[in-house]
């Protein structure tokens, strides 16, 4: 019984980090980092407990009351724009003996009764109402120390709210760092911004929240086999060398990372991703810079990962095999849900002055080829969870992943105008490791 | 306006369903169908039923599900290939008339699904509130809305139909 007690003790989990940080340095990981009770933990406390985490987008709160209730790891947080116009986010736990105060997924509310005691929250968090104040507290009840709990840092960047659960972690202007950059290519289209239609889809995947981020990141490589569905219809592009047209770029330290693909040279793909004339003339005014609109000329397809779980996809894509492509832009969040669990998050955002006419046309383009039924995004959900089902034994424990690809060959590209570590092809998995040195950095502190 | 042939109308379309006959399925559409499964979310009683307007899980015409069962034509749509296990029980039928040609038909939905070897299995439960047409073809579907009963989507992708 002690030999089966040592080898499950002293942390298989841990174990695993070493030998994760031991493969990494040679392009590998070990596969049961997908499907380990431990690594899900430690994930919960190291990362999600530190990071900043998307929370919304403030287009879905525009007016004073307005909330969604959204998560960062297990915590539920109701983030509103209280009367003054402040964003907040209130943990959603009575003070008194912890009842969700807010049980909807969104809403407006000047108020937040709990439903248990009775306790009753203005929309900034203070508590306001005691039921029986006087007979049962004595009036001695200090209703300012019992507001509901902040969340310890909040902040957003260009409309896109963060919060983190760490009251010493770094600024978000810090955590995102030179990923800015490229949040400017889809935020900073037009000067009245984004905004987010209808609400996000939410769906289970029986598979580790790393697997989406993992894929957006950097993997353009995918496209051609798991997507191949798509490219026999046209969907998808179908010369197998398209990623070569691309640029592969990650921010050092702050595991961030996107891909970012053009047309071929001989292919006459429209520029600025196929957008229609009043946006790329909004473009041209909005972007901070002119290298900006330089690189947002070329671009058809554009994936990324904001670290740890925010991806973003910004692609001209057709909404059936008939019609022309147009270009969508989706937000989704890879929520770890428990080991091998996640639950996905997806959004469909597009620029608030755009013509109807687009916005509809973009919208139909997005549902049709990713969140829940779309047609790419169907078989991603069956890659991430076979693989999650497979890295569950023993044997994943020592089969390693391959994440090697352009690791010896590459030279960062000299030419490119924007910041980070580019390497001109988006044929690699520097973005990858990038963004899990960052993911063992946090996991190990 | 005879409710057995109505009837008739579902079991037989459920059948095409969970047989993977999809082309025979798309025969049962107009051209001009709309089919709809919106997004919902949870709100308190006073709000109504939460069906958002302008996000659904489906907004499909007759290009888009002609697309989709292309894609399960070709060799690589791995999301149902192997293919899913479903059952559609098609119950509670309620038929109402709209006009000559048109009735409103609501059905509830318990779909069944399983993949693979997995013990496992996603439910999926759903009103559907459909418009039917009489054509020289018989009936055909010209419009269906699906409700489902649930704000968070318990299976990993819609690959399947309602």
């Amino acid at each position: 019984m002690t030999i089966y007690a040592q080898s499950r003790s002293g942390g298989e989990g841990t174990h695993l980090l070493e030998e994760a940080r031991r493969q990494l340095a040679v392009g590998e990981l070990p596969g049961a980092i997908y499907h380990d009770p431990e690594i899900f933990e430690l994930e919960m406390e190291k990362i999600f407990a530190r990071a900043w985490v998307y929370l919304a987008h403030e287009s879905e709160i525009p007016n004073a009351g307005d909330y969604v209730v959204r998560y960062i790891g297990r915590d539920s947080f109701i983030l509103i724009r209280d009367e003054n116009g402040n964003v907040r986010a209130h943990f959603n736990m009575c003070r008194h003996r912890g009842m969700q105060v807010c049980r909807s997924e969104m809403g407006n509310a000047s108020h937040f009764r709990c439903p248990y005691h009775g306790w009753t929250y203005r929309n900034d968090g203070t508590l306001v109402g005691v039921p029986a104040g006087k007979e049962a507290y004595g009036d001695r009840l200090n209703k300012e120390a019992w507001g509901l709990i902040p969340i310890p840092r909040l902040d957003q960047y260009n409309g896109m709210i963060f919060g983190s659960l760490d009251p010493k972690a770094p600024s978000l202007d810090e955590w995102l760092g030179d990923m800015k950059w490229y949040l400017d290519l889809f935020t900073r289209r037009s000067a009245a911004g984004l905004e987010v239609i209808g609400a996000p889809h939410r769906w289970m995947i029986d598979a580790d929240w790393k697997l989406g981020a993992d894929n957006f990141v950097g993997d353009a490589y995918h496209t051609l086999m798991t997507h191949r569905s798509m490219v026999e219809l046209g969907l998808a592009p179908r010369d197998p060398q398209f990623a070569m047209y691309g640029e592969h770029v990650h921010i050092p330290g702050k595991g961030h990372g996107l891909g970012m693909i053009g047309a071929p040279p001989n292919i006459p793909l429209p520029p600025f991703w196929g957008y229609p004339e009043e946006i790329v003339r909004s473009l041209k005014e909005n972007y901070p810079s002119e290298a900006h609109v330089r690189v947002a000329e070329k671009l058809n397809f554009v994936h990324g990962t904001v670290f740890p779980n925010l991806s973003i996809l910004n692609v001209m894509i057709g909404r059936d095999h008939v019609h022309p492509p147009t270009p969508m832009l989706t937000f989704r969040l890879w929520h770890p849900i428990a080991p091998g669990k996640m639950e996905v998050w997806s959004w469909f955002l597009v620029e608030k002055d755009a013509p109807e006419w687009f916005k509809e046309q973009s919208r139909l383009t997005y549902l049709r080829t990713f969140g829940t039924s779309g047609v790419f995004e169907q078989d991603d959900a069956e890659m991430w969870r076979g693989i999650t089902r497979a890295a569950g034994g023993e044997m994943a424990r020592r089969n390693r992943m391959n994440y090697q690809m352009g690791m010896d060959h590459l030279a960062p590209d000299p030419n490119w105008p924007g910041p980070g570590v580019a390497y001109p092809l988006d044929y690699a998995e520097a973005n990858q490791r990038n963004f899990y040195a960052l993911w063992l950095e946090m996991l190990e502190a | 306006m005879d409710a057995l042939e109505i009837l008739n109308f579902l079991h037989h379309e459920a059948h095409l369903l969970d047989a993977g006959k999809f082309n025979a399925w798309l025969e049962l559409l107009t051209d001009d169908i709309r089919y709809r499964v919106p997004v919902r979310v949870t709100r308190e009683r006073e709000h109504g039923p939460g069906i958002i307007d302008h996000m659904s899980h489906y907004e499909e015409d007759r290009y888009s599900l002609e697309m989709r069962i292309k894609r399960l034509e070709t060799e690589a749509a791995w999301a149902e290939d192997p293919p899913s296990r479903t059952r559609h029980f098609v119950t509670n039928v309620r038929v109402e008339p709209i006009d000559d040609r048109h009735v409103r038909v609501y059905s509830n939905l318990l779909l069944f699904r399983s993949r693979g070897d997995s013990p496992n299995f996603d439910l999926l439960s759903a009103e559907r509130v459909d418009v039917l047409r009489r054509t020289d073809g018989g009936w055909k579907l010209a419009a269906r809305e699906v409700v489902l009963d649930v704000s968070t989507v318990p299976t990993h992708n819609l690959a399947i139909l309602f």
